[in-house]
């Protein structure tokens, strides 16, 4: 999958579990302080992604991702092991 | 008065039959010492021990033997009945207000006996049998006297009407003490402060009640607080709670129960190890049949500030509830999780606490604040947070999400858990979270025994036979929790069954097989970690090759060190950036971390952090010794 597809489908699936619009998530926005994810939300975060990527992620790695661009990364480097 | 200096009366009124012991001595009274006597008072039917003395009583001292070096001054009186049981024998409506849960208050109560008496009530042959015990044990201790034992203090007081005194208690500048005993002992004096009005109540050995408390049918246990205006009724406090400025009403309090802000209301509900935010709230009242309805915390819930909880509810051991909630929630199969309103609806976040920082802070604590120095120890307490209680709990709530996930289609998002929406994204990831935790508590027990056995002896076979379980109990997966002591439900099966029966014949008697149930636990455990870690590896510990244990040991670190870095995550979020909100005011950014770091510390220097990341490494250093000791053992 190209990083394209996966930030597509990063702020797809973070725009739906935050309420917000996809159009306006930049890679730099920080889940906590500009996406308003506070820790509860980041675990539903976490589940989303590995629904939608199908895959199962180390907790405290995952936990460890700060920003969208970092969850792009993240997913990216995950799916094209 | 054969040893009395008769100059040590003054201005003193005897009536009916008074002996007084030796007075030659002194005793100080607010810092300063003044001769022992009895100076502007009137005693009547009183026997006074040596060095006793008795200043400034408002009416009298009626009908009390007095124990050696007393001192009671500035009271308005203290008298007695001759057929009182000094709040021995009250009832007191726990858990239900509207009643059927009626409970004995006693001297000799304990949380497990008022667990038994409260919480069983459908079992008429042993709640008829036990009250039956506790009313000759209670027969056993009535005089037709009151009593102040020796080396008391009463100053500055109200009035104290059929109030029993033990050694060394202190009470000055209490309003109205009524039909009461105050147990207390040389090593933990227990005390009654300033504006207290109180009751039909027992106080523990080392409770402290003050600050204006209002109680009525209450228990204070052994090194229990209250205090800062708290009123209570129909009420138990076992040992080392803590409640201030609130209210109490039906409320059992198990150990460990502790409320500190205004306006929260602990009402008609069981609770243990439970702290309360501000404004916390229950409803036990619909409106329809009266204030009927309970509710029940398991061990280790918190509810945040302004909480609200209807009740009839259950709550899931170590949960966290924040926010309000309109609807019966019963989630004991899912214990650590997180109970929270988004929007009006009640959500449950299975699992979550798991990790919280908060609960590997709680289960340290409250062994180091155990209060109580009395010899005696009236509550039986098992502090472990991971146990066969919570961790077959666990299990239960693990196997349940997992079949909820293989169920609910995809297009569902939420799922309805215990009156409560659960995510369906959730339901995995919380049986992944108690997976962890599972697998990190029974591989732990187990490899710790093999440890321990591997130390004795480098033979595999010896070491493995050492993991057998002794197989005593039939059922050690079912567990309960009375109040603090956590058993194999069999065990306390046998033992209402010989209550029922009648072969338990005293109230001590229950007391010391209670004992016996608390001494057995850590055997107990392992039987239930042998049937548990069966079930989960398909083989016994002790029926492990040197391979399996090699793979146990592997999986207890990597869930070990799993659960601990998220811990160890949670506890930085204190130091993100919402944390530092509100420090550095109107100053320049780099003055606000300034700030920040001189008020809360850092990450480096946070003491908290600091013990996560040397267990952290305790982690990696109890593996490789582990492993060295497998890999070092002889087949």
């Amino acid at each position: 999958m190209t990083r394209d597809e996966v930030s597509q489908r990063v702020k797809k699936v973070t725009a739906r579990e935050l309420n917000l619009n996809a159009a306006n998530i930049k890679d730099s926005d920080q889940f906590s302080v500009e996406l308003g994810a506070d820790s509860l939300k980041s675990i539903e975060l976490v589940a989303a992604f590995e629904e939608e990527f199908n895959v199962s992620v180390n907790e405290e790695e995952a936990l460890q991702v700060q920003s969208i661009g970092a969850a792009i990364d993240f997913f990216a480097k995950l799916l094209n092991k | 008065m054969a040893d009395s200096d008769l100059s040590r009366f003054r201005n003193v009124n005897f009536a009916g039959t008074v002996s007084v012991g030796a007075n030659s001595g002194t005793i100080t009274v607010d810092g300063v010492e003044l001769p022992c006597g009895i100076y502007n008072a009137t005693i009547a039917n009183c026997v006074i021990g040596d060095n006793v003395r008795i200043a400034n009583i408002g009416s009298t001292i009626s009908n009390y033997h007095i124990g050696s070096d007393v001192l009671i001054e500035d009271t308005a009186s203290l008298a007695a009945d001759t057929d009182s049981s000094y709040g021995n024998g009250v009832e007191l409506d726990v858990v239900n207000e509207a009643g059927g849960r009626g409970t004995i208050l006693f001297n000799d109560l304990s949380s497990q006996t008022a667990y038994l008496q409260a919480l069983l009530r459908h079992d008429e042959q042993l709640t008829k049998n036990l009250s039956s015990l506790i009313k000759a044990k209670i027969a056993k201790t009535k005089t037709a006297h009151g009593i102040i034992e020796s080396h008391v203090r009463i100053t500055h007081s109200g009035s104290i009407h059929n109030v029993n005194v033990m050694q060394f208690a202190s009470i000055h500048g209490a309003l109205f003490l009524e039909n009461g005993t105050v147990l207390s002992c040389k090593e933990h004096p227990t005390e009654i402060g300033e504006g207290v009005h109180a009751k039909s109540f027992v106080l523990a050995e080392g409770a402290r009640v003050d600050g204006g408390a209002m109680l009525d049918k209450v228990y204070v246990g052994q090194g229990t607080k209250i205090g800062k205006q708290y009123s209570a009724e129909n009420s138990l406090f076992f040992a080392n709670c803590e409640g201030f400025h609130g209210e109490a009403v039906s409320l059992f309090a198990g150990p460990y129960t502790v409320t500190h802000h205004k306006s929260t209301l602990l009402i008609a509900g069981l609770f243990s190890f439970y702290n309360a935010g501000s404004g916390s709230n229950q409803s036990n009242h619909m409106y329809k049949l009266g204030p009927v309805h309970q509710g029940i915390f398991e061990r280790g819930c918190k509810t945040g500030s302004f909480s609200y909880v209807l009740l009839e509810s259950r709550i899931g051991a170590f949960s966290v509830v924040i926010g309000k909630h309109f609807t019966n929630m019963n989630t004991p199969n899912l214990p650590f999780s997180y109970i929270h309103e988004e929007g009006g609806e009640s959500k449950i976040i299975p699992g979550m606490n798991l990790f919280s920082v908060g609960t590997v802070r709680d289960g340290e604590k409250w062994p180091k604040r155990d209060n109580r120095k009395a010899a005696n120890k009236r509550d039986l307490i098992i502090f472990d947070v991971f146990s066969p209680y919570t961790v077959e709990k666990m299990r239960r709530g693990r196997n349940e999400l997992l079949a909820l996930s293989e169920s609910v289609p995809k297009e569902k998002s939420f799922v309805n858990y215990g009156g409560l929406q659960l995510n369906r994204l959730l339901l995995r990831k919380g049986a992944k979270y108690y997976t962890m935790a599972i697998h990190r508590y029974l591989n732990d027990k187990v490899c710790s025994r093999l440890s321990d056995a591997l130390g004795h002896s480098k033979s595999w076979k010896d070491a493995a036979a050492q993991l057998r379980s002794k197989k005593i109990l039939r059922q050690p997966k079912n567990w309960t929790d009375l109040s603090g002591l956590l058993s194999a439900n069999e065990r306390v099966a046998s033992l209402l069954d010989c209550i029922r029966k009648g072969d338990i014949v005293s109230y001590d008697q229950i007391t010391q097989e209670l004992e016996r149930i608390h001494s057995s636990y850590r055997d107990d455990e392992w039987e239930y970690v042998c049937e548990a870690f069966a079930e989960e590896y398909k083989a016994e510990p002790s029926a492990m090759t040197k391979t399996q244990a090699l793979s146990a040991i592997e999986e207890w670190k990597n869930a070990a060190v799993s659960l601990h870095s998220m811990i160890l995550e949670d506890s930085k979020r204190e130091f993100g950036d919402f944390a530092k909100i509100g420090f550095g005011l109107d100053q320049l950014q780099e003055d606000a971390q300034r700030d920040f770091d001189a008020v809360r510390g850092t990450i480096e220097t946070n003491s908290v952090v600091q013990k996560l990341t040397s267990e952290g490494k305790a982690i990696e250093q109890r593996f490789s010794e582990f492993k060295k000791l497998v890999e070092g053992s002889v087949e």
